[in-house]
């Protein structure tokens, strides 16, 4: 016949349980203050990007303004890095509270960068200038990744407001920009997911902006020193 | 160049997409082999999952068709069946997770841990009525290392949810008692349940598996009520009832998948 159950023991381990899952719901609640903080600085930053699309002149200052917000990116993910580093090993326990910011984050950072050099945030600059790399905290691959298909769908409404303010030659850089990283992202076997899903959506970016280069072009009406169009070889 | 590129192809290489590489899609190069190998890991893990969920299945199947007569056999057998896939199956899982692995990959390889918990604990209530804790768990896994050479352990998500499942079985364990004439045996399976639930029940939920905390939470209480409902059975109606009436009123079905 079997003993009765030990009961103490029982309502023991469940207490400590209590105690630890209290103690990592403690741990998401200061998460979510912290990205509460980072929604507002996204937000913000993301405001003073606006301009690009309707200013007449490439504004330095609007970069600057929307550089001027990288600081304060920087002390949010430093804020989130000490969080996680007193959980060692436990950043993706915690991921999903910070993952679709970051990906705004990245998508912010790298349209900037694009901006203003024309090239692309590489995934270890993104870190460097939130200035997050270290063993326990580090910004995940497939957000870098996701983060770039949104500055991918960000080109296209980019181009068409640029041609509208006389800017004709900005579809050529444009494109060739974008069929550089669409070839890129060809070269990953993604799996199912939705990082699958974005890369999906970017041949419409490129078909858009080609479409915009199309207009351009037959009406002849980029500059004459570039026309060698990279689609074109 | 072309007929090299031939060659590469034949010997099964990966053909390149353009001659020429911008410095963006070497990058990208780099990228994809790092998600490569991250894709790899996550196949394999759910593989060692599906074999560990296989196998802890089987030893579950085999605890309840123990009876009187044969109990310390079968026991034995079902201690060294687990046995065999902690050795075989989690320690293939465990050498494939290393620091931050164990969260990012938790996913992939959780299934099949939570059905291992439920088949240690159920093993272990047949043989001393007794909760197999987290810490005990932990215990028989002192072998098993990770890729970083550090312990290999159960997370508390995936005890409690095994645990959650261990209520369904104890409520088929209890059922097949009472239609075997054990009564006793079912009131100590319906203290066992409701213990757990009570358990259960001042935890906070569970953020790591919120969906599936809920659902059960809801299946335990199911349990709990049906083994209530059976010892009312007997209590009330005791010894004139034939005892395979009441087990056929409770039908093995729905429960873990």
């Amino acid at each position: 016949m079997m003993s009765m159950v030990d009961g103490r023991a029982m309502e023991a381990q469940f207490e400590a349980f209590r105690v630890q899952l209290d103690d990592s719901g403690a741990v998401r609640e200061r998460l979510r203050t912290v990205v509460a903080d980072l929604d507002n600085v996204i937000r913000m930053m993301q405001a003073s990007l606006l301009p690009v699309h309707h200013a007449t002149l490439q504004g330095k200052e609007v970069l600057d303004k929307a550089k001027s917000y990288i600081p304060s990116l920087q002390k949010i993910y430093s804020q989130l890095s000490e969080i996680i580093r007193e959980r060692p090993g436990q950043y993706y326990r915690y991921h999903d509270h910070w993952r679709s910011q970051t990906h705004t984050v990245v998508f912010l950072l790298a349209f900037v960068h694009w901006l203003d050099t024309q090239g692309l945030l590489s995934h270890r600059e993104v870190e460097t200038l939130l200035n997050v790399k270290s063993e326990e905290f580090s910004i995940d691959i497939e957000d870098y990744l996701i983060g770039l298909c949104n500055v991918s769908n960000e080109l296209p409404r980019y181009v068409v407001n640029r041609v509208t303010a006389g800017d004709y030659d900005c579809p050529r850089q444009v494109s060739a920009f974008l069929s550089d990283l669409f070839s890129a992202f060809r070269i990953l076997n993604l799996r199912n997911d939705l990082l699958r899903k974005r890369f999906d959506g970017l041949k419409y970016d490129l078909k858009k902006v080609e479409e915009v280069l199309y207009d351009v072009k037959i009406r002849g009406l980029m500059s004459t020193q570039a026309t060698a169009n990279p689609m074109e070889s | 160049m072309a007929s090299e590129d031939i060659a590469e192809r034949a010997l099964g290489k990966k053909p390149r997409i353009m001659a020429e590489e911008s410095p963006l899609q070497s990058k990208f190069q780099e990228i994809g082999r790092a998600l490569d190998l991250m894709n790899e890991k996550r196949e394999r893990l759910v593989k060692a999952s599906r074999d560990i969920t296989i196998h802890s299945k089987k030893v579950i199947f085999a605890v309840h068709r123990v009876s009187g007569i044969n109990k310390t056999a079968m026991l034995e057998q079902a201690e060294r069946d687990l046995s065999a896939v902690r050795t075989n199956q989690v320690t293939r899982l465990a050498k494939e997770l290393q620091g931050n692995d164990y969260w990012k990959f938790r996913r992939a390889y959780s299934p099949g841990l939570q059905e291992f918990v439920e088949a240690a604990t159920t093993v272990e209530f047949v043989k001393s009525g007794q909760l197999l804790t987290l810490q005990q768990l932990n215990q028989s896994f002192a072998n098993i290392k990770d890729a970083a050479n550090k312990p290999f352990e159960v997370s508390i998500p995936d005890y409690i949810l095994g645990v959650g499942d261990l209520t369904g079985e104890l409520m088929r364990l209890a059922v097949s008692g009472i239609a075997a004439g054990e009564r006793q045996a079912a009131i100590s399976v319906c203290n066992l349940i409701r213990g757990l639930y009570e358990g259960f029940s001042m935890l906070p939920a569970l953020q790591d598996n919120i969906r599936d905390w809920k659902t059960k939470s809801d299946v335990m209480l199911q349990s709990l009520i049906k083994v209530e409902t059976a010892c009312y059975n007997v209590h009330v109606r005791g010894l004139e009832y034939p005892p395979e009436m009441l087990a056929s009123e409770f039908e093995y079905g729905e429960d873990d998948l």
